[in-house]
């Protein structure tokens, strides 16, 4: 039997449900200390003084690192652009100036103490002088004329520090040839990942003397190299391990403790010190101290017929990257090939701009720049289909992306579009042909007996493409190793496997599917595999948690290793070992003058979404009562786990949508808590969502697979709007969609009670 | 500062242990006892990862001071098993997948079992009601409320 297509459970379930697993922060070595991270808590000052003599003489304090401590005083996962730690003196090199603190979590130093409670009380003591520079708030002043700029050392010499076009055919005339144009003006909020497990982690020296840092991050091989970038160390002084993950969801792509723990480890080396430390964010050290999806803004026109083929975009965007760029300048990559939607485009002008401010950094969150684009497209469709009174379904038959289509960087997709399908099998699902159904009643509040006085009714339609695997000539690869056993007869089938792959899990549960992959390549049972995951010391880079690529990278990993593994086999080896580093067909940069075709992927997903909604216009609350999330995954690995991953995804959707309302004023964030900051409980969340799963094979992607775990967050936003214009006959440009928000903008209007 | 002598019944053993007035329930079950399967994601009360039973009902343990435990009976996630053999709705969670990173997953199965030892046949929302104080970021808990309905109805066979 295949070991694809069923729902084993996951390797680590046991260990989850009895409390056995041992997570980051659950590490408590022997003899370990903790290490509190300082962060300077200004959004935009100069550090002229820094004395931490009375931290150092506190009771329980072992030790103090500080800005003079870091050999190479800058980090960054596409550009060094941020320095690991802010201070007045500093004897490494850095390309980014170490003495001004961009970010209210830029750190400022590392106290290492006996106790949690002796680090914190003795980080007060700490003493700093800050000479106060121009606060860069948001997009607008940080694009007003005369800004000071976030970073004076960066070539562009403007806060726009990263610009993409892409020209394509003429879109004057098109406009000029257009029955309507549909103009509008988006603004996308933040998002938090609110993983339920904070930052944590633990370092130690391991017993062949390597740096050794054990986390909860999302790429073990790109860590490694930050750190010993950082600590300017071979890569083989450098090891990571991760333990169980407590989610991620892109917000652990980037460094939080994984350079300092090993810089607190390297100072208590240097003083002879051999003690693990271990340290631990709080919640709202979490929320202020790392990375958001990005808020920004959107203005787009769209030029069509009067049967609704479109003729034309033009698109201006902006992405709030805040201090640092983290990974904003590809998931503007992102948002520029989403912003004109799925669609057969023919002429374009999308300029796409990541602008530095003082604010939190944006960085990669489930999506990556998918979720603002698709937004912005997918409203901008169904306010077409309204202003033609065409069927939200139908003009996106009129306008989608199929097999040989050409795409908006004017080269054909990769093979296998099924967005056609995909959006089909949708609308079957959601019997989308159905009349309308009558208002709910639906209350407000618990304690109020619900009504349909004030409830109106709506549906809605979105759909989205997004990338598999890194983009725009990112290099792109994946390492699987694989041993066979057995019997030494020449004739004899393996009877066991080890296999070695870095790929995190997140809690998207990726490990088993490398070993129901792994079985399915070897034809051994996943019971006969023993798994060597997440180590650097064992594994060869399999690249990052992200960008929906892991199980369609190391598929096509593991089957080369599988293959190499069985050709040894055959020679007589045992154990027969195979070792096989994929890499994808490659992936170009945009070209500056935005006119050269390019292919900026290699692959993508297809999802669509239906909702089905009823909303209170006297309150403002919105009740989802159906949504059906179509989605072709290619070939399913675990139906259970899939299912996971959709449910999993189109909440969070909801809660982007309709609740998460991180509030950032003056470069600091003002809600870090989960009382203020809400994201969706048990209670809050759609009565049903129905997933459907295509299995249209990827022509490339192992068995058929194709990456899914982002793709259902894409469409549901703009799927509520539409239902809830349906619903009210109002547009909404910018959401979260609160109460308070909705029944503004309804009583703008002029829809409720006056 | 002075310490407090707590003797609790946790998960079915007298144990000691030695706290400081202001340290939490929740830090003193993780530091002090080592159960580490009592998880805090957010340290004032609005996740439910850090649910312990105390006493019989449902409580955030990092809302809870330490030296609040002595002589009280306490059962955390550690405790649901019987030995090898694990309690229903660990193993509904299990086979319906109804984890994904498990950070939550002690909370959500504490607060499942006070229910259902209240209320063994729960409709879908009593389960709802019940688990309102457990926040997930990766189920999107449709799996969780199936699992908790799962084991009911075996712990009803049973």
């Amino acid at each position: 039997m295949s070991a694809l297509g069923q729902s084993l459970p996951r390797p680590d379930a046991r260990d989850k449900v009895t409390g056995d697993a041992r997570y980051p922060g659950d590490r408590f070595p022997p003899d370990v200390l903790f290490a509190f991270i300082v962060f300077t808590d200004q959004p935009h000052a100069r550090i002229t003084r820094l004395d931490t003599a009375a931290a150092e003489a506190a009771e329980g304090v072992v030790a103090v690192v500080t800005a003079a401590d870091v050999p190479v005083n800058e980090y960054g996962l596409t550009m060094f652009d941020q320095p690991v730690l802010i201070g007045p003196t500093s004897s490494g090199r850095s390309a980014v100036p170490h003495d001004v603190s961009r970010w209210e979590a830029d750190h400022l130093a590392v106290v290492i103490a006996e106790t949690e409670e002796q680090a914190r009380s003795a980080a007060a003591l700490i003493e700093s002088d800050w000479e106060a520079l121009p606060l860069v708030a948001d997009i607008d002043a940080a694009l007003a004329d005369g800004a000071p700029l976030v970073h004076p050392e960066h070539p562009a010499q403007s806060n726009a520090y990263h610009h993409l076009v892409i020209t394509k055919g003429d879109v004057a005339t098109a406009f000029e040839r257009a029955d309507v144009v549909i103009e509008g003006t988006y603004e996308l909020p933040y998002q938090e990942h609110a993983y339920l497990q904070p930052e944590a982690g633990v370092a130690y020296v391991d017993e062949e003397g390597r740096i050794t840092v054990e986390v909860a991050g999302q790429w073990t091989h790109e860590d490694q190299e930050q750190i010993a970038h950082a600590l300017d160390l071979d890569l083989d002084a450098v090891r990571v391990i991760y333990p169980p993950i407590g989610g991620a969801f892109g917000g652990r792509e980037d460094m939080s403790l994984q350079i300092v723990l090993a810089l607190a480890v390297r100072k208590l080396n240097e003083r002879g010190i051999d003690r693990p430390v271990r340290s631990q964010w709080s919640r709202e050290e979490s929320i202020v101290g790392h990375h958001k999806r990005h808020r920004g803004r959107v203005h787009t026109r769209w030029a069509a017929t009067k049967d609704g083929v479109l003729l034309g975009v033009e698109a201006t965007s902006h992405l709030d990257a805040g201090s640092y760029n983290y990974t904003s300048n590809k998931v503007l990559g992102n948002l520029h090939l989403t912003v004109a939607g799925p669609y057969e485009v023919p002429n374009a002008q999308l300029d796409s701009y990541a602008v530095y401010t003082n604010a939190v950094p944006g960085g990669a969150f489930r999506g990556f720049g998918g979720p603002q684009g698709c937004f912005v497209s997918e409203t901008q469709m169904n306010r077409l289909a309204a202003a033609l009174h065409l069927d939200p379904v139908e003009v996106r038959r009129r306008n989608v992306l199929g097999e040989g289509s050409i795409g908006i960087t004017s080269t054909p997709l990769p093979a296998g579009v099924s967005l056609p399908e995909v959006i089909e099998e949708c609308a079957i699902e959601a019997d989308w042909e159905a009349p309308p159904r009558p208002p709910a009643a639906i209350g407000a509040f618990a304690s109020l007996p619900p009504t349909t006085e004030a409830s109106r009714r709506g549906r809605g339609f979105a759909c989205a493409y997004k990338n598999i695997g890194f983009s725009f000539g990112f290099p792109e690869r994946s390492v699987a190793d694989i041993v066979l056993h057995g019997s030494d007869d020449a004739d004899a089938r393996p009877t066991s496997a080890e296999l070695y792959l870095a790929g995190a899990d997140v809690g998207q549960g990726a490990h088993l599917a490398f070993l129901q992959m792994a079985a399915e390549a070897t034809g051994l049972d996943v019971e006969a595999i023993t798994p060597g995951f997440s180590d650097t010391a064992t594994s060869g880079d399999s690249g990052s948690a992200s960008a929906s690529r892991l199980s369609w990278m190391t598929g096509n990993a593991i089957l080369g290793a599988a293959e190499e593994a069985e050709k040894a086999w055959r020679d007589g080896d045992r154990p027969a070992r195979g070792h096989f580093r994929y890499t994808p067909p490659p992936t170009e940069m945009l070209d500056p003058d935005g006119r050269t075709p390019t292919t900026p992927n290699f692959a993508y997903g297809y999802v669509a979404e239906a909702v089905d909604l009823s909303v209170d216009v006297e309150t403002g609350h919105i009740v989802v009562h159906d949504v059906v999330c179509a989605i072709d995954v290619g070939r399913i690995i675990n139906p259970q786990q899939v299912t996971g991953q959709i449910e999993g995804a189109v909440i969070q959707a909801h809660g982007y949508c309709l609740s998460e309302n991180l509030v950032v004023i003056d470069g600091r964030v003002m809600n870090p808590r989960f009382s203020g900051y809400l994201i969706p409980g048990i209670g809050d969340i759609p009565e049903q969502v129905r997933s459907v799963m295509l299995e249209i094979p990827d022509p490339r992607g192992p068995f058929g697979v194709r990456g899914m775990a982002e793709m259902p967050l894409m469409p549901y936003a703009p799927a509520i709007v539409g239902a809830l214009y349906d619903a009210t006959g109002v547009w909404f440009d910018s959401f979260p969609l609160t109460p308070p928000r909705v029944r503004a903008v309804l009583r703008a209007a002029g829809v409720g009670a006056s | 500062m002075s310490k407090t002598h707590v003797t609790a019944i946790i998960n079915g053993d007298q144990t000691e242990f030695l706290t400081e007035d202001g340290t939490s329930l929740l830090n003193a079950l993780r530091d002090d006892v080592g159960l580490t399967g009592v998880k805090e994601g957010c340290g004032t009360g609005d996740c439910g990862a850090c649910s312990v039973i105390m006493n019989g009902a449902l409580n955030a343990s990092c809302l809870v001071f330490a030296p609040e435990a002595d002589g009280a009976t306490i059962v955390t996630v550690e405790g649901l098993a019987d030995g090898d053999h694990l309690h229903p709705l660990q193993q509904c969670f299990l086979e319906g997948a109804a984890l994904q990173c498990g950070i939550c997953t002690p909370g959500f199965l504490v607060a499942a079992k006070v229910l259902l030892d209240k209320n063994p046949n729960p409709t879908e929302t009593e389960i709802r009601y019940a688990l309102a104080g457990n926040l997930c970021r990766c189920t999107g808990y449709d799996k969780i409320i199936r699992a908790v309905q799962e084991a009911a109805s075996r712990m009803q066979e049973a």
